[in-house]
């Protein structure tokens, strides 16, 4: 016992230190949060005092600000945790971290949502009558306490993998896997549960028409998964210039790809709501006409929704086209966009409408008072606080600094590991996309290698031709649907004209298994074997091939170290 | 189910005991142990008796008035009706004003139960309904009136969305607010088509003449900041056989009420007489209370 309460202390002492230990721009960060928060404390003083009359909700309009805040972070808590999915199934090699990331996301964004929660009701210091056991939740009927319960979940089962995760760094273990991949297996459809039922909250409600519509649900889904995953690209970017956090340019692309599909998604869903609504023109159109248009000279909502579609529109064309998304400027205001485009959308843009006209159709205009939002912003930087300090201790933990004394000391890879630059093949022989399979068969033949990499004019690494893309071209010749449906609808000048399967780009294997010089041993044995593949690319910092490591490369530098 | 209520009882005995002995001034412990009690509907005869006479001098200390709460129960074989004759309503809001000073809401960021809407002859769309009408005289020629209150749903969608059960419909049909269990989620404001539920956005004021004494615990009792409170048809009057506030007023005699299962009552006549509609049929909540015509425009 004493051992135990000792081994906590000693953790906690070091988290502590490793938390508040920075530089100057660290202490700015926290002291401007620091200040927030207080604002926002000494506004939510007065409205424990004074009731929420402070706030501009009224009879009409009984929910704003705060429920619309608590929507949209807990599609971002769902979202976080969804992007497990891309990171697995494209193998991105930061997984790990995508994970504990992600969790650690998830956790701030369901706390806040819940602070949003206790600073609307107006009995807080009743909220334990909605525990089971000791309160009284009404279910099964009710969805509001149904959801209560499965965001709590959530968020003990995202605690629970992060200190599992950290604990088993902490003490030098590998974490198992066989507890580690059933928690992300179960938190990931959790996930898509947690939204779900927050949209079923609103969407059960026959007395307010512009929610009770069944697109509610899959368009939180949609609208989440475009606004999660910008916030963690943004998020992403920051911790790779602060930390040993590879997360490759090609796997930004890739989520970002995946965020203009959802955006497609939420937006082609919107579409149809419009749709239904305006082409039916009946009593359920109203909600919508004020949203959009306005009612009798009343349109407060206008700008917002109007800036919200702009924003979501523009972030979808960013993410769609390729050229733009892989341009870090245009990526990273296409992530703003979205995200500040989502917020609207699904806060205010959904909340009010429910209630304006009201039940018995007076139109009470609403937008937060200052104390409202003082307090919500309170929340965001109590938010900020916390993920900060989270994610310092999970680096801390990372890289070794916050460590149990007795753990063996972590590897220290850039030592005593051989790295991708000390084990592999210089001199790298690249071909350009429009180089002839012949020639590229030839290449192969006369410098005995076993494949190439492909390179595009800068000289990035695309793609990879090996000796089997070019057997195989022979039996299989991989159908194109964008080319083929090019080829039926655009007109003959224009057609793609080259024989298929003819050059380098027809056969190359895209995305290309790549790695930086500085990857350990360990993870390159890791990749060659996870994804069966027979070499490794590897790239600088300008995605230029610098060499190849294969298999027998892998051999050649294990066998060394065996010694 | 009785192995349940020990541990609950337990779990809260031990928070209140601590949070009393730890607090100061321990001739608080009666307010602590209510604050952990259980729900009003589980509470004993006795419980019930000894937590209402806590309440009394409470309120009593706090407005400075003697004040009797009851809890007098449904009686068996009645199930309350309501009928409101559109055509007799002259729009004058007196319904509106005696169920304030029956029912004990906040005056100031005013609470009232009755909402009147004055609707153009010839239309029925609630979007265009002006609900701050006041005109030097009513009735006006081009316009008649709909008084809105609480329905008293027999399928009450406020009920059903409650996450703690602070809100539930009773054996007479009435649906009533436990407004010392009640979170203040606001989640039953957003579920009731009817806006028949009003919110406690600040501590309540009442003057101390206007308070009325005689209250019932699930009815007109003083509420407090931060809680959900609606009509209830004057549970206090009805379940001791008295109209409510709002029927007993009305100069021009349209609003009716009674016991759904006599035959012989006021509002059997109505329902067999006269021909009936309902609010917002189409949500299914199937409210407890009607409108009616009696008469032309004349
Ligand atoms: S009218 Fe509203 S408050 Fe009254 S029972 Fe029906 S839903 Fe509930
Ligand atoms: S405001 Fe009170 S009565 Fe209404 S749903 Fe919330 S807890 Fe229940």
């Amino acid at each position: 016992m004493k051992r135990i309460l000792m081994e906590i202390t000693d953790f906690f002492s070091g988290m502590l230190k490793v938390m508040f230990k920075g530089s100057r721009w660290f202490y700015l960060w926290m002291c401007l949060l620091t200040l927030i928060v207080l604002a926002g404390l000494a506004a939510y003083t007065l409205q424990m005092k004074q009731g929420l009359e402070i706030t501009n909700m009224r009879e009409q309009v009984s929910w704003g600000f705060y429920i619309s805040n608590f929507t949209f972070l807990v599609g971002v808590a769902a979202a976080a945790v969804l992007l497990i999915i891309p990171a697995y199934i494209y193998h991105f090699k930061a997984i790990k971290k995508i994970v504990v990331f992600g969790e650690l996301l998830a956790i701030t964004a369901v706390l806040m949502a819940m602070l949003f929660v206790l600073v609307d009701i107006g009995r807080p210091e009743r909220l334990w009558h909605i525990l089971p056991l000791l309160g009284s939740p009404n279910l099964p009927r009710s969805i509001l306490a149904w959801d209560f319960i499965v965001l709590n979940g959530y968020l003990l089962l995202n605690i629970f993998a992060v200190l599992y995760i950290g604990c088993n760094q902490y003490y030098g273990k590998e974490p198992d896997r066989k507890i580690i991949v059933p928690l992300v297996m179960v938190s990931i459809p959790w996930a898509v549960a947690v939204h779900t039922v927050t949209a079923f909250v609103y969407n059960g409600m026959g007395a307010r028409a512009f929610w009770n519509a069944s697109i509610l649900a899959p368009r939180f889904l949609a609208s989440a998964f475009s606004s999660g995953p910008a916030l963690m690209l943004l998020i992403f970017q920051v911790l790779r210039r602060v930390m040993r956090f590879e997360i490759q340019d090609g796997a930004i692309f890739k989520i970002a790809e995946i965020i203009a599909y959802a955006m497609g998604i939420n937006l082609f869903l919107m579409l149809a709501e419009i749709y239904k609504e305006y082409y039916t023109a009946a009593q359920h159109l109203t909600p919508m006409k004020y949203l959009y248009f306005g009612l009798d000279g009343h349109k407060r909502l206008v700008p917002w929704i109007w800036t919200s579609l702009f924003l979501n529109t523009i972030g979808f064309f960013i993410f769609l086209i390729p050229r733009i998304r892989k341009n870090f400027i245009t990526l990273n205001a296409g992530c703003i966009m979205i995200f500040i485009g989502v917020w609207i959308e699904k806060g205010m843009g959904l909340i009010l409408p429910g209630f304006i006209p009201d039940a018995l159709g007076e139109i009470y205009e609403y937008m937060p008072s200052v104390y409202e939002i003082t307090i919500s912003l309170g929340i965001l930087a109590f938010g900020g606080i916390l993920y900060t300090l989270f994610i310092r201790t999970a680096i801390a933990i990372d890289t070794g600094r916050l460590r149990h004394k007795e753990a063996p000391p972590i590897v220290p890879e850039e030592e005593d590991t051989p790295l991708a630059a000390n084990i592999m093949t210089r001199d790298v022989i690249s071909v350009t996309p429009d180089t002839p399979v012949e020639e590229i068969g030839s290449t192969l033949v006369k410098h005995r290698i076993s494949g190439v990499p492909v390179v595009d004019e800068k000289n990035r690494v695309i793609g990879v031709v090996s000796e089997s893309d070019i057997i195989f071209r022979e039996v299989y010749e991989e159908p194109d649907l964008l080319e083929r449906v090019a080829n039926i609808i655009l007109p003959e000048q224009y057609r793609v004209q080259k024989k298929k399967g003819s050059y380098a780009i027809d056969i190359m294997t895209s995305p290309p298994v790549t790695a930086r010089e500085n990857t350990p041993l360990r993870e390159l044995v890791q990749v060659i074997t996870e994804k069966k593949i027979k070499r490794i690319i590897i790239v600088n910092e300008k995605e230029e091939p610098v060499g190849i490591v294969s298999r027998i490369d892998l051999v050649k530098a294990i066998e060394k170290i065996s010694y | 189910m009785k192995k349940r209520f020990n541990r609950r009882d337990f779990l809260k005995l031990t928070i209140a005991g601590l949070t009393a002995t730890t607090l100061p001034g321990c001739s608080k412990n009666a307010d602590w142990q209510d604050l952990f009690r259980r729900r009003f509907q589980e509470l004993t005869p006795d419980e019930i008796k000894g937590f209402l006479e806590r309440l009394e001098e409470r309120y009593s200390k706090q407005y400075g008035v003697k004040i009797h709460i009851k809890a007098t129960p449904p009686v068996e074989g009645v199930v309350f009706g309501y009928a409101l004759d559109l055509s007799r309503c002259i729009g004058c809001r007196r319904c509106v004003y005696a169920c304030v000073r029956e029912n004990n809401p906040s005056r100031d960021i005013e609470i009232q139960w009755i909402r009147v809407l004055r609707l153009k002859k010839g239309e029925f769309d609630l979007e265009k309904a002006e609900h701050y009408y006041s005109p030097e005289l009513v009735p006006e020629d081009e316009y008649f009136y709909m008084p809105v209150q609480c329905q008293q749903c027999e399928n009450p969608p406020c009920v059903k969305v409650c996450p703690v059960k602070a809100t539930w419909k009773e054996p007479d049909g009435i649906v009533v607010i436990d407004y010392n269990w009640c979170i203040g989620c606001r989640t039953c404001m957003a579920a009731c088509p009817y806006r028949a539920r009003k919110f406690n956005w600040n501590d309540p004021v009442i003057p101390k003449e206007e308070l009325n004494p005689e209250t019932h615990y699930l009815g007109n009792r003083p509420r407090m900041k931060g809680v959900v409170e609606k009509c209830t048809f004057c549970i206090q009057r009805t379940r001791e056989g008295r109209y409510p506030a709002c029927v007993e007023v009305c100069p021009v005699g349209a609003r009716k009420f009674g016991n759904l299962l006599d035959p012989e009552s006021e509002i059997r006549y109505v329902l067999e007489n006269f021909r009936v509609y309902r609010l917002k049929e189409d949500l299914k909540t199937e409210p407890k209370f009607f409108y009616f015509f009696s008469i032309g425009w004349g």
